[in-house]
């Protein structure tokens, strides 16, 4: 900590420097490391450059960006015994707030404390409010109703908790997406059926390593590769774990072409690898490219009713690309629009990472998880894809099969790569963008499925 | 506590539900290709005897 003479200037002036400890120097470092991954690297650099902005402004304190008000309310009735905080002192999460002859109250955040409304003697009646908290923790709004303060924390509230942002993204992917590749070979769909194990995989792992339910669907869900999916299923389930579960599906997305090649080599031969596919697919009509969003749609929703908000986003946003005669909306969704909710959906998430919140043993284990699910999920696509040459008279390249990870569509021009590397004849980019996408509605609707269970 | 049951049925029952939905996408679109290709086949029929 840095307290003392610069705590304050001039007598009156308070300076973050009193509440600055060794995490958010941390925190700054990390936030500094993806900017210069974005800048210097150019990995993701549309994701991690606001997200890095970001956390090094949430970890300068009492900026005040991401603040939240908690009214802290008493838990049963009593006399106040003793009041340890005064106004302005900080406290961790667990930190006792005001002491009852009935008990207790303590933070059930880390925060500082902006008002207090008890002192010592005074008799308190259950649910009377003890205390004007201010936090950067998100918190189980049934229980710990909070409200946003700052710029960052109003952002989060009403684009990511109110699950706005994560669709609007999915509109726009919707809009980038070109399902072409997935129709003219629809197997491919299998491929990123298969994927989805990686999901249901980590979210096992999650189990055993002692996560809840809700937490170890959003963690598993990282494995569906898909920043808006995980967004939205964390953030209706595990709120409080949104920045890990986050950082790890894009910082994973970003490893891609470190993460897929190791994992299919290990599970190919180098002859299965220099399998060869034609590289013209068929050709698909206009009408066919227009029917299958409206068709997934109702296939989709009417079975997982949950998945509604990203599979509808993402197939309208298809529809605008497809139809022909919203050439503006979808021009639209593709450049200014796709810009704006990033800036908002990146600035939220880097926002959700204060030291206190993200320097987790939990964290590290959420990140461990993530890689886990990204490489289980490559690695049952090419399984899929190996079972599949056992009958298929054409065989397919089992590599394709990794692209079923989605991360569109960086995992398949990490296939086109390993499959030029094997074969220089092969062209496999569009072969791998069948899987890719279908890994992409796989993950929307295995989000969907948790939240139906968990939800 | 950890409801194993519950988590055994949401992995299984997930997976094999995502499974199934993308089996019955695959299906769907191999049916919009035959159906688009019987119309598209029945107008130019239509206007080569027109």
């Amino acid at each position: 900590m840095f307290g003392g003479g610069i705590g304050m200037l001039f007598g009156f002036l308070e300076t973050g420097f009193s509440l600055f400890y060794w995490g958010n120097a941390l925190m700054i470092v990390i936030g500094l490391g993806f900017i210069y991954l974005a800048i210097a690297k150019k990995m993701e650099s549309l994701l991690l450059l606001p997200i890095g902005f970001a956390m090094i402004l949430v970890n300068l304190p009492l900026g005040g960006m991401m603040d939240y008000e908690l009214m802290l309310k008493a838990p049963s009735a009593g006399m106040v015994m003793e009041v340890p905080m005064h106004e302005g002192d900080n406290f961790t999460k667990g930190g006792i707030i005001c002491k009852l002859d009935s008990g207790e109250v303590v933070a059930p955040v880390f925060g500082r404390v902006d008002k207090l409304n008890v002192s010592k003697g005074r008799h308190v009646d259950k649910g009377d409010i003890i205390a004007s908290l201010i936090t950067m923790e998100q918190t189980n709004q049934s229980e710990f109703p909070t409200r946003p303060l700052g710029l960052l924390s109003i952002i989060f509230t009403f684009g990511i908790m109110w699950q706005i942002l994560p669709s609007l993204m999915f509109l726009c992917l919707g809009a980038l997406t070109d399902f072409g590749p997935m129709i003219a070979n629809p197997k491919t769909l299998l491929l990123g059926a298969a994927a989805q194990f990686g999901v249901y995989m980590a979210f096992f792992l999650a189990l055993i390593f002692g996560f809840s339910m809700p937490e170890a669907a959003s963690i598993g869900i990282i494995g569906g590769a898909e920043g808006p999916t995980t967004i939205y299923v964390t953030s209706l389930l595990a709120p409080h774990i949104i920045g890990a579960t986050a950082v790890a599906c894009y910082s994973y997305m970003a490893l891609v072409p470190i993460i897929l090649p190791p994992v299919t080599k290990l599970l190919t031969t180098k002859r299965e690898r220099a399998i060869y596919m034609k590289p013209a697919l068929r050709k698909v009509s206009k009408l066919e490219k227009i029917l299958f969003p409206l068709v997934a749609t109702v296939i989709i929703i009417l079975i997982v009713p949950t998945s509604a908000p990203l599979i509808g986003c993402f197939l309208v946003g298809n529809l605008f690309r497809e139809s022909g005669v919203t050439e503006r909306l979808s021009r639209t969704a593709q450049t200014a629009f796709i810009d704006t909710i990033t800036i908002f959906l990146t600035l939220a998430i880097g926002a959700s990472m204060p030291a206190q919140v993200f320097l987790r043993s939990s964290t590290l284990l959420i990140m461990v998880l993530g890689v886990v699910a990204f490489a289980c999920a490559a690695a049952a696509g090419v399984i899929l894809a190996k079972i599949m040459n056992l009958f298929l008279k054409e065989k397919i390249n089992p590599m394709i099969g990794a692209a079923g990870v989605s991360a569109v569509p960086m995992s398949a021009r990490v296939v086109q790569v390993m499959g030029q590397k094997a074969n220089k004849k092969n062209h496999l980019l569009m072969h791998a963008m069948g899987p890719n996408v279908a890994g992409a509605i796989g993950a929307a609707i295995a989000g969907g499925v948790f939240l139906g269970i968990l939800g | 506590m950890i409801d194993w049951s519950l988590a055994i049925k949401t992995a299984i029952g997930g997976f094999g539900l995502v499974f199934g939905i993308l089996v019955l996408l695959g299906i769907s679109v191999e049916l919009t290709r035959v159906i688009t290709e019987k119309i598209a086949g029945d107008k130019g029929e239509k206007k080569q005897a027109g």
